[in-house]
C-alpha cells in the first residue's frame, strides 16, 4: 500500500565558502540510490530554499517514468496546467523550452521552463524556470524515479526535489508551503494517473503476482 | 329573381366555412402560448460573452388570478481573462413554499464563480436548485432560520460532493482524476413572500438594496482567507495563510471556502453562511454577483447604478441594470469574469 506522500526535512547545511560566495550543499536522501543522489543535492544560495518530497506508487517503474520523462506533456498527469506549448527544441533533447498557460484561481499565469537534464537510463529529468508571470526565481526541479523493494506487487519512489528563490515579504517556510502543495498535489495526481492507467491496461489481471527472479 | 337567389345561397353558404378555421387558428394561438409559457419557465440565463436576460413573465393561476413574476435580469461577461468560467442560474418557482407560509412561490437565484476550469461552476448551475428543492421538501415544514441553514448546508455539501466525484463537462473535458484543483463559489438566493433566505460560500456577494436612504445591506459575507474567523479555522485545522499576491490558502487559493477544490480539503471548506432577512416595503432589489464586480463596485456604488435604473421606470430594469452593472465593472478594470443577477423586490402594488 503506497504511503501518503511525505516531506522529508533537509538535513542541516553546513555552509561552504566558495569564490566569495556563501553557499550551502541540500545533503544527498536517505532511499535515494548514490547514482542519482547527486541530482538531489542543490546548491542552495543565500535567500533560497530547497525540500524534497516522496511518492511510493504501487506500479512498475516503466509506468511512471514513462509520464514523469514528458517534459513536452506535463500536464499528462500535473495539475494547475492549461496548456503546454514547445518553444524550442523537440522536448527531448536538453535545453528544449516549454511556455506553460497555467489554469485561473493561482497566484501565476504562464511560465517558461527549460529541460536541464533527462537520463531515460537512470531516469532522471530536470528542468528550470527561466520567467513567466509567477514569483518562483530561479527555480530547479529534479525528479527522478526508482524500484523500490517490495514483497508485493511492483513498487516504485518518486522523488522530487527543487531549490527557489525566497520572494521578498515571504519566509523559507511560507515559499516551501506553497511550492510543496503544488509538488504533492502533482505527485497524488501521478499516482492516481499511473494506477489508473494500470488498471485500464490488465482489467482481466489487477494483480501481477508473476515473481521476476 | 334568380339573381337574387344565387346571392342568398352564396351568403349560406359561407357563413359555415368560416367558423371551423376560425376556431382552428384560436386553439393554435392558444397552444402556442401555452408551449411559449411552459418553455419560459425553466429557463436559465447563462451566458459566455456578453448577454442580458430578462424572464419577466405574466401567468395565470388556476384561480384566474394574475400573479407578475418577479422581474429580474442578469448579465455575464468574460472580461479580460479569455475563459468564461462563471455560471448564473435563474429558477423560478423551484421549490413550492411550506404550507406553514400559507402558500405562495419561491424563486433561486444563483452566481457560481469557477477557477481552476468551468465544470464545478455549470454543475452548481445545473444542479444545486434540484438539490435545494429536495432537502426542502425533506425538511420540517415551519420555514424556521435553523431548518433554512439545516437544508443549505446538506445541498452545498452534497453539491460540493457531487463536484468532486464527477469528472468534466462535455466542454472541457476534463479527467474525473484530474479535477480536485477546481472549484466554484456559490452565492444562492431563495426569494420567497416574506423573506430573502441566501447562502454563501466563497467570495461572490448578495447585496439587498433599500431605499429611504438606507444604506445597502449585506446578505453575505466574503469568505476572503485573512477574515479573522477564517484564518482562525483554517489554522486550527493545520492550515495556513500565506500573503503571495494576496492571503491564500496554503499560498494558492484566494477564498477560504468553495464547492469542490478537494486537495485543499478541509482548509477550504464547503459549508456555507446562511442569512434569513424579513422582506420590507422599502426594498427596491436584490443584487447577487461574483467578485469580478465587487473587487472595482463598492456596495453603495452598485445601489447607485440598480436604484438609477430602477427610476427611469422601464420594465425591464433589472436587465439594465445587471448589464450596465458589468459594463461599469469591465470600464474600472476588472481582471476578472462577471457575473450579476438583479431581482426586483418591490411589492406587487408598485
Amino acid at each position: 500500500m503506497p504511503y501518503a506522500a511525505t516531506r522529508t526535512s533537509p538535513q542541516q547545511h553546513s555552509r561552504v565558502a566558495s569564490n566569495g560566495r556563501a553557499v550551502a550543499a541540500c545533503a544527498g536522501h536517505a532511499g535515494v540510490p548514490d547514482e542519482v543522489a547527486r541530482h538531489h543535492e542543490h546548491a542552495v544560495a543565500a535567500g533560497q530554499c530547497c525540500s524534497v518530497m516522496v511518492q511510493s506508487i504501487a506500479a512498475p517503474a516503466d509506468a511512471v517514468w514513462s509520464l514523469v520523462r514528458r517534459f513536452d506533456q506535463p500536464q499528462g498527469y500535473k495539475r494547475f496546467i492549461r496548456s503546454c506549448h514547445l518553444v524550442d527544441g523537440d522536448g527531448v533533447e536538453v535545453g528544449s523550452v516549454r511556455e506553460l498557460l497555467v489554469v485561473s484561481g493561482l497566484p501565476a499565469e504562464n511560465s517558461r521552463e527549460r529541460l536541464e537534464i533527462r537520463d531515460d537510463e537512470r531516469r532522471v529529468i530536470s528542468f528550470r524556470i527561466l520567467g513567466g508571470d509567477h514569483r518562483l526565481a530561479n527555480y530547479r526541479s529534479v525528479t527522478t524515479v526508482h524500484e523500490a523493494a517490495s514483497e508485493g506487487g511492483p513498487l516504485t519512489m518518486v522523488v522530487e526535489s527543487y531549490v527557489v528563490d525566497v520572494p521578498p515579504g515571504n519566509t523559507v517556510e511560507e515559499t516551501r508551503i506553497f511550492v510543496d502543495t503544488i509538488v504533492r498535489c502533482n505527485l497524488q495526481s501521478l499516482e492516481d494517473t499511473v494506477i489508473r492507467q494500470q488498471a485500464m491496461a490488465a482489467p482481466a489481471a489487477p494483480h501481477n503476482d508473476h515473481n521476476h527472479s | 329573381m334568380s339573381m337574387a337567389q344565387v346571392c342568398c345561397d352564396s351568403a349560406v353558404t359561407a357563413a359555415p366555412v368560416a367558423g371551423p378555421e376560425a376556431e382552428a387558428r384560436a386553439r393554435a394561438r392558444a397552444e402556442r402560448r401555452r408551449r411559449a409559457a411552459e418553455a419560459g419557465r425553466w429557463k436559465h440565463a447563462a451566458a459566455a460573452g456578453t448577454a442580458a436576460a430578462d424572464a419577466t413573465r405574466k401567468r395565470s393561476l388556476e384561480a384566474g388570478e394574475l400573479l407578475v413574476a418577479r422581474k429580474h435580469g442578469a448579465a455575464s461577461v468574460a472580461g479580460r481573462r479569455r475563459e468564461m468560467e462563471d455560471a448564473v442560474s435563474v429558477r423560478e418557482s423551484f421549490a413550492a413554499e411550506g404550507d406553514a407560509d400559507g402558500g405562495g412561490r419561491r424563486d433561486f437565484y444563483g452566481v457560481f464563480d469557477g477557477h481552476g476550469c468551468s465544470h464545478v461552476a455549470e454543475a452548481c448551475r445545473d444542479r444545486m436548485h434540484d438539490l435545494l428543492a429536495e432537502e426542502l421538501a425533506a425538511a420540517d415544514g415551519s420555514g424556521s432560520a435553523a431548518t433554512w441553514t439545516a437544508a443549505m448546508e446538506r445541498s452545498f455539501a452534497r453539491m460540493d460532493a457531487e463536484a468532486m466525484s464527477a469528472g468534466g463537462s462535455a466542454a472541457c473535458r476534463c479527467d474525473p482524476h484530474k479535477c480536485d484543483h477546481v472549484g466554484s463559489t456559490a452565492v444562492v438566493a431563495v426569494v420567497e413572500e416574506r423573506r430573502v433566505v441566501v447562502a454563501n460560500c466563497g467570495d461572490s456577494r448578495a447585496l439587498l438594496c433599500r431605499g429611504g436612504g438606507a444604506p445597502p445591506l449585506p446578505l453575505s459575507s466574503d469568505h476572503k482567507p485573512d477574515r479573522p474567523d477564517e484564518l482562525e479555522r483554517i489554522e486550527a485545522a493545520g492550515g495556513r495563510v500565506i500573503f503571495w499576491e494576496g492571503a491564500r490558502v496554503l499560498g494558492v487559493l484566494a477564498m477560504s471556502r468553495a464547492i469542490g477544490d478537494g486537495y485543499l480539503k478541509p482548509y477550504v471548506s464547503s459549508v456555507p453562511e446562511v442569512t434569513v432577512t424579513d422582506r420590507a416595503d422599502a426594498d427596491e432589489c436584490l443584487i447577487l454577483a461574483s467578485d469580478g464586480l465587487w473587487d472595482v463596485v463598492s456596495n453603495e456604488a452598485a445601489c447607485e447604478v440598480a436604484r438609477a435604473c430602477l427610476r427611469r421606470g422601464r420594465a425591464r430594469w433589472c436587465a439594465e441594470a445587471a448589464a450596465l452593472l458589468t459594463k461599469l465593472a469591465l470600464a474600472r478594470r476588472s481582471s476578472d469574469n462577471v457575473s450579476v443577477v438583479v431581482v426586483d423586490l418591490r411589492r406587487r402594488d408598485h
